[in-house]
């Protein structure tokens, strides 16, 4: 019950939430002088293409990019009739892409699976490199598997992804014939999926995972490694071990599991970064996730787009953190909402 | 020999070349022609009737390329060419390298008749243009002049779909131009007065499509259609109104629309949901056949792939493209040569760009701080500011010595190209500069030994860029040790490429780098506008751009001689048609514009890497890279490129 009344307070600051971030993606996308289709006039005007003119003008009354701001604000959103009667985010309408010439909805319904397989594969390997290696460092700390760990992490956190990238591609391709950037042989895509195809996305998968993925495992082993140092060095430890228990099984039973703790309060950030995360990467290993649209549209002022990315990112963090607050309510019995309980 | 070039003004010659094409009519077909070859990739869709054998689908009276007379070989249809861009929105460069116009520059940069038979010019104030019978859009339906007048009275003139009215190459001298349709196969173009631009803008890279696919586009228009169709579609479509949608489906251009039928070599095929690969396959209806027979284009498919435009040379140098510029850079040519050597199966070709400079510097003579202002209007200042330019170190830097040093002129390839011209003040000369600076009394200096400004500023002279071109900010690293022996200290700004240009518009820049001319490659007939001060988007002069782009409205009037004096020899040109006058009035804009110094060149015919798999002939070793005039390939025919595995063809190339 009390959970519930929370959830529906949530909730509801939620929306209040969105409502100001819709009003400053807005503001800061317009920030810029100019607007997507005077850009696009001036460029052609610039290198002399008289074809072209003509229609962007037409877009430009068509989607009422000639009004002030605010009223562009309230057409966007839905709370003003556009040149067409209502139709903005409320009445399910995310607006027009310029850049791509398709409707915003489109693009960002094919890139969402591909963006959430992408950053669901270096989930899996930051936590399948992360944990025992952190786990193992701590437990074996100040020795050469430490320094080791650490030397390793490190250099993934100090390389430059697209650099990483570059270098993997390169040599991936001279020696091992991965395939370059993509997420799927051309031929694939559009097709069903077939046995082959997944053959082809987990191949294609292996260099962009290993990028994303190292620098994140780094941050995290680190992470893990302090923590369980902390427990390490907590009385209860060397108690157990004087009673006899094997120190393997006190580890996992104890340290480990409170060093989980912020892994649980990361959840809230793990679904906005699998949308915002892997921008640079995607745009350098040309894979066709959300990263590369969002990226395009801020640089050309493609606004609908850019708006409906980013408030799309900020509902995302928004489920995020509620999704985490409930589960550490759930999970922890030792973090208790301040007001319910005296 | 139906390759005609544009009929001659003179009316003697008119009628001799029109006496020649009726004559040309009657063979057409039998002796003037060779039999045509049937297409291997069609044979299915033949075999089931789906499609007309290759002598019923190229028009009466095809386009004959004599291959052996261009230098060129013969080839073999087939093959698949594969080649990269950066954006999805890229695979309109389709519509640029096919380079099917109306007429279309040669590679001698003469026009010529393409899609249409012939044209006729009088008084270059009418266009009479003649298309060829039987020629067919790419889904076999018939391309006729009812095709221009769809364009003309149904888009052009209606007012949802171009809110913004006829284009403004329509209006001449203030009076829209007529456009008729005598029959099927001539339509008219005529103007009160001449309107000499008319058909180089048929042929840029990306032309005013002046007819479009009628028999499909009714379908999606207001007039035509059935209001109740119309308006499913525009739900199915999520589009707003039915102009959007006709807007959406109508991009000749974009060459987005598989269903849109085309007139170019290849034809997109590539469904909606692909992200990573365009799919382009032969136009069987192609109008081009070589002198044996055989119907272009070559190459059966283009697979054009969209990557990450830092990948296009990683992926070139692993062997996965059999064509490619675009996306490369001169940096790039190491790893490039690396691959060729490591049996990359490809030779990288260094092809000269067709912009007028590489890297311009532009002081912007209506910058807002009045002081400046004069300074910079002062010739002497800005011939110090070249002659403070040490070309030749930059060109060692940035391009191997392999660019030409120099300002801002016409290339080589033109017929204006003038050694004087670009020698003009753009040697290095730091004594002779600093006598000009000196001259013009700007002797006293700060304790650092910058020259002040008459009002006492410091001279610290802001050179703001685009931020997009690493060749630029290393250039202004170079001059600014030269500068600096001036007395002059450059401060470079990298900006957004749209803020610069606005805060150029605004007045509120000192100086901009950018390319230079975009076309360095003027012929008598090319329109004069770009180097007169009639456009903005020339950043050494926006004012006075605006104020005759808006007729007055905004920006400001010029007030300067020699700007005064372009404008005028602009306006000669448009209103003679005398070629000598038009070589003399061109020679003089250009030896101003030397002289001037408006624009600061640095050199130009920097180098650009152009991947070529050793499998494809008919690729030119040296050539201009330029979009427009030239559309990149498409100067090149690349419907005429193909591949062979012989190699002794290979040797000999």
């Amino acid at each position: 019950m009390m959970l519930l009344r929370y959830a529906v307070s949530r909730i509801a600051t939620m929306l209040l939430t969105l409502w100001v971030v819709s009003v400053l993606v807005f503001v800061i996308i317009n920030l810029p002088p100019g607007d997507y289709l005077s850009n696009q006039i001036a460029e052609l005007r610039a290198t002399g293409q008289a074809e072209g003119v003509a229609k962007a003008e037409f877009l430009r009354t068509e989607y009422a990019l000639d009004r002030p701001i605010w009223e562009q604000y309230l057409i966007w959103v839905g709370f003003a009739p556009g040149p067409q009667g209502f139709s903005g985010l409320i009445q399910g309408n995310f607006g027009w892409s310029f850049e791509f010439d398709r409707p915003v909805g489109e693009i960002v319904g094919d890139a969402l699976w591909l963006t959430v397989l992408v950053n669901l594969a270096a989930v899996l390997f930051v936590y399948l490199v992360a944990l025992p290696l952190g786990v193992l460092a701590a437990a074996r700390s100040e020795t050469w598997v430490d320094y080791t760990a650490g030397f390793v992490g490190y250099l993934g956190l100090a390389t430059p992804n697209f650099l990483l990238a570059l270098m993997l591609f390169y040599y991936g391709h001279k020696y091992f014939d991965l395939p370059i950037g993509g997420l799927m042989a051309p031929q694939f895509e559009g097709e069903p999926m077939s046995w082959a195809k997944v053959k082809s996305i987990l191949v294609h998968l292996i260099v962009p995972t290993f990028v994303i993925g190292t620098s994140g495992a780094a941050a995290m082993m680190q992470r893990l490694r302090a923590n369980m140092l902390d427990e390490l060095s907590k009385p209860y430890v060397e108690t157990a071990i004087a009673k006899g228990m094997k120190p393997s099984k006190m580890l996992r039973k104890y340290p480990l599991r409170m060093a989980f703790n912020p892994f649980v309060a990361d959840i809230g950030n793990l679904l906005p970064a699998m949308v915002s995360g892997s921008v640079l990467v995607s745009v350098v290993l040309g894979l066709q996730t959300i990263g590369p649209y969002l990226l395009t549209a801020l640089r050309s002022q493609d606004q609908f787009l850019a708006g409906f990315v980013l408030m799309f990112v900020a509902f995302l963090t928004l489920v995020g953190t509620m999704i985490s607050d409930m589960l550490l309510v759930l999970l922890d019995p030792r973090i208790r909402m301040g007001n319910t309980r005296t | 020999m139906l390759d005609r070039s544009l009929l001659p003004r003179l009316p003697g010659l008119r009628l001799l070349t029109a006496a020649l094409a009726s004559t040309l009519l009657q063979f057409s077909g039998a002796a003037a022609q060779p039999p045509v070859a049937e297409t291997p990739y069609w044979a299915d869709e033949i075999d089931k009737g789906a499609m007309p054998p290759a002598a019923d689908r190229i028009p009466q009276e095809p386009l004959v390329v004599d291959l052996v007379a261009k230098g060129r070989t013969t080839g073999v249809q087939g093959g698949k060419l594969r080649t990269l861009v950066g954006r999805s929105k890229d695979i309109r460069q389709m519509v640029v390298y096919g380079y099917a116009r109306l007429v279309g520059y040669a590679p001698d940069y003469t026009l010529q008749p393409d899609l249409l038979r012939a044209v006729d010019v009088e008084d270059e104030r009418k266009f009479t243009l003649h298309l060829r019978r039987g020629h067919r859009w790419s889904d076999g339906a018939p391309f006729t002049s009812a095709d221009f007048e769809y364009w003309w009275k149904y888009i052009t003139l209606n007012e949802e779909i171009t809110p913004s009215g006829p284009p403004e190459w329509m209006i001449v001298d203030g009076k829209l131009g007529t456009v008729t349709f005598p029959d099927a196969h001539t339509v008219v173009f005529e103007w009160d007065t001449p309107n000499p631009g008319f058909l180089p803008l048929l042929a840029q890279a990306r032309p005013p499509f002046i007819y479009r696919p009628a028999h499909y586009l009714r379908q999606f228009h207001l007039d035509f259609a059935d209001p109740e169709d119309l308006f499913t579609l525009i739900e199915q479509e999520r589009v707003k109104s039915w102009a959007a949608l006709h807007n959406k489906v109508d991009n000749m251009y974009k060459f987005d629309n598989p269903d849109l039928p085309t007139l170019q070599p290849w034809t997109n095929v590539t469904g909606e949901d692909q992200n990573s690969r365009a799919i382009f396959v032969r136009n069987p209806y192609f109008h081009r056949i070589d002198s044996e027979g055989t119907q272009l284009p070559y190459i059966d498919t283009v697979e054009m792939g969209i990557v990450g435009g830092g990948l296009i040379a990683a992926k070139a140098n692993a062997g996965e493209v059999d064509l490619q510029a675009r996306g490369l850079d001169f940096r790039d040519v190491a790893i490039l040569k690396k691959g060729e050597v490591d049996g990359g199966n490809y030779r990288v070709n260094l092809w000269a760009n067709g912009t007028a400079s590489q890297i311009a510097i532009y002081p912007n003579l209506n910058f807002a701080d009045p002081v400046w202002r004069e300074v910079m209007r002062d010739v002497r200042f800005r011939r110090a500011l070249s002659l403070g330019i040490d070309r030749r170190m930059i060109n060692r830097a940035l391009y191997f010595g392999l660019a030409n040093e120099g300002g801002m002129s016409a290339l080589p390839q033109s017929p204006f190209y003038d050694p004087t011209d670009l020698d003009a003040w753009s040697t290095l000369d730091l004594d002779r500069a600093n006598a000009l600076l000196d001259d013009m009394g700007l002797t006293d200096r700060t304790p650092a030994g910058l020259r002040r400004l008459p009002d006492g500023r410091p001279m610290e002279f802001v050179v703001e860029t685009a931020g997009e071109r690493q060749e630029e900010e290393n250039a202004l690293a170079i001059i600014t040790d030269t500068w600096r022996e001036l007395g002059i200290r450059l401060i470079m700004r990298p900006l957004d490429r749209d803020i610069l240009r606005n805060r150029i518009y605004a007045g509120l820049s000192m100086a901009g780098v950018w390319y230079g001319w975009d076309n360095g490659l003027p012929r008598a007939e090319t329109d004069p506008q770009y180097v007169a001060p009639t456009q903005q988007e020339f950043f050494a002069w926006p004012m006075w751009g605006q104020y005759y782009q808006t007729m007055g409205e905004l920006g400001e009037k010029p007030d300067y001689p020699p700007a005064e004096r372009l404008l005028q020899l602009n306006w000669d040109w448009a209103h003679t048609d005398d070629p000598a006058k038009r070589e003399g009035i061109w020679n003089e804009m250009l030896d101003i514009h030397a002289d001037q110094q408006f624009a600061i060149g640095i050199l130009n015919g920097a180098p650009q890497p152009v991947v070529v798999s050793r499998r494809l002939r008919n690729v030119p070793e040296e050539a201009v890279w330029a979009y427009d005039p030239g559309a990149h390939f498409g100067i090149h025919r690349m419907d005429e490129f193909y591949f062979a595995d012989d190699p002794q063809q290979a040797a000999v190339e």
